[in-house]
């Protein structure tokens, strides 16, 4: 009997092979950048096949890597292929009209109500709806001034877990609003990414 | 358990996770320690193009602006060399080493310059391409041993694969390039003197501690 362990590991190697070979014979710039995300995903299988709490919790700093070199990568191709051209108006659908706005509350309410990283992504994903829909002329320097210190406060939250732990639940809290509002701002960026004087 | 970086010196402890420092780190520690130093001070070079078979040359300008980013970047790529030279923690360490290959990238990235960019643009999906190995060594071993704490690994509770081994310098050279500076010689082409020199500083430093991990462990 082969331990699951060592068939995943299999499977693991097998998809790494097939994405470096695509990697090998593909020639176009951006469809390379592309199959690079292949390999990504296969790193995240290697750690996930662990299966321990502390493999989950290795997974989310080996997705930032990846996701920040990706977009790294993509500014440099951007550039070193002059793509310049100002993206064109938004949608015309009408539910982007007349949606956002009840769409934008329920979600951040319920966010809001789960509250921590989860709340943050549920919420965040109400924020970003909102903005990708309407307008999005706002103060951007006021949401990364709130992510930054709610940043902040998550730090210190762990401090307290490590110097004072007698006030656990008084960190929870903080950690669990910290994240949510550090995550919240953090996603609702992405709903303003489409050129324009702001991007 | 081979000692080649001596006695420890010093020993920061976060629970499991620690940082520790022998003299062999210690020197490499310094070593981006100084660098850093001399390239938050120093001006960027004035590169100069003779052109050739005549007295013809031109100088390159650095913009102000392009000099910040990419001091900034050199900044930020020696803290992750000073942090992969410390971390007692293979799954650090390899985080680490990524920044340090995205660093590397952004050293040179500021630089309007379609060869330096190209180039910038291959290296940069090796890098991404090596954290396969660096992560999946990472992980290799932290499945077969139980930890990934340096120390506990040079205990010698349990015996780590050559495959983790392998897979892990696999991984920094992916990422630093280190013993194969020829790959990376169109992105040395950029002006700029002291920025550029810190990709090849930083990443013959986490190849050289990369080897006295995967000989001490």
């Amino acid at each position: 009997m082969i331990p699951d362990y060592s068939i995943g590991l299999l499977v693991a190697f097998a998809a790494a092979g097939v994405a470096f070979f695509a990697l090998m014979r593909e020639t176009d710039g951006l469809h390379r950048l592309l199959l690079t995300d292949l390999v990504e995903v296969v790193t995240l299988a290697f750690i996930a096949l662990v299966g321990t709490d502390l493999a989950e919790a290795l997974i989310l700093p080996g997705l930032v890597v990846g996701v920040s070199e990706l977009i790294a990568l993509s500014e440099i191709y951007r550039v070193k292929e002059g793509y310049v051209r100002p993206p064109a108006a938004g949608l015309q659908i009408e539910v982007m009209e007349s949606a956002p706005g009840i769409l934008a509350a329920i979600l951040v309410v319920y966010g809001i109500v789960l509250s921590g990283f989860s709340g943050g992504a549920v919420a965040g994903l109400g924020v970003l709806f909102y903005f990708l829909c309407r307008d999005h002329h706002e103060r951007f320097e006021l949401i990364e001034t709130a992510s930054g210190y709610s940043w902040v406060l998550w730090i210190v939250a762990f401090f307290v877990f490590m110097l004072l732990p007698q006030y656990w639940f008084f960190a929870v809290m903080l950690a669990g609003s910290a994240i949510l509002v550090k995550v919240m701002a953090k996603m609702s960026l992405i709903g303003t990414m489409r050129g324009g004087p702001n991007a | 358990m081979p000692d080649i970086g001596g006695s420890s010196l010093f020993v920061l402890e976060f629970g499991d996770i620690l940082h520790y420092y022998t003299p062999y780190t210690l020197t490499l520690f310094v070593l981006a320690l100084i660098f850093t130093g001399l390239a938050i001070l120093s001006r960027p070079e004035g590169q100069v193009d003779i052109a050739f078979g005549g007295d013809a040359y031109y100088a390159k300008e650095t913009a102000v602006a392009e000099m910040r980013f990419r001091r900034f970047m050199t900044i930020a790529c020696g803290l992750a060399t000073m942090g992969a030279m410390g971390s007692g923690d293979i799954f650090n360490f390899t985080l680490f080493a990524s920044l340090v290959g995205i660093t590397n990238v952004g050293i040179v990235a500021a630089v309007k310059s379609r060869h330096v960019l190209d180039a910038a643009y291959e290296y940069g999906i090796v890098a991404m391409v090596a954290t396969l190995p660096l992560f999946g060594g990472a992980a290799l071993i932290l499945a077969t041993t139980g930890t990934l704490s340096i120390p506990a690994l040079a205990a010698g509770a349990s015996a780590v694969p050559p495959v983790g081994k392998a897979l892990l310098a696999l991984g920094v050279i992916g990422e630093g390039m280190a013993p194969f500076y020829a790959a990376k010689a169109e992105m040395f082409r950029a002006p700029g003197a002291p920025y550029v020199i810190m990709c090849s500083l930083s990443s013959l430093l986490i190849f050289l501690r990369v080897v006295e991990i995967a000989i001490t462990i």
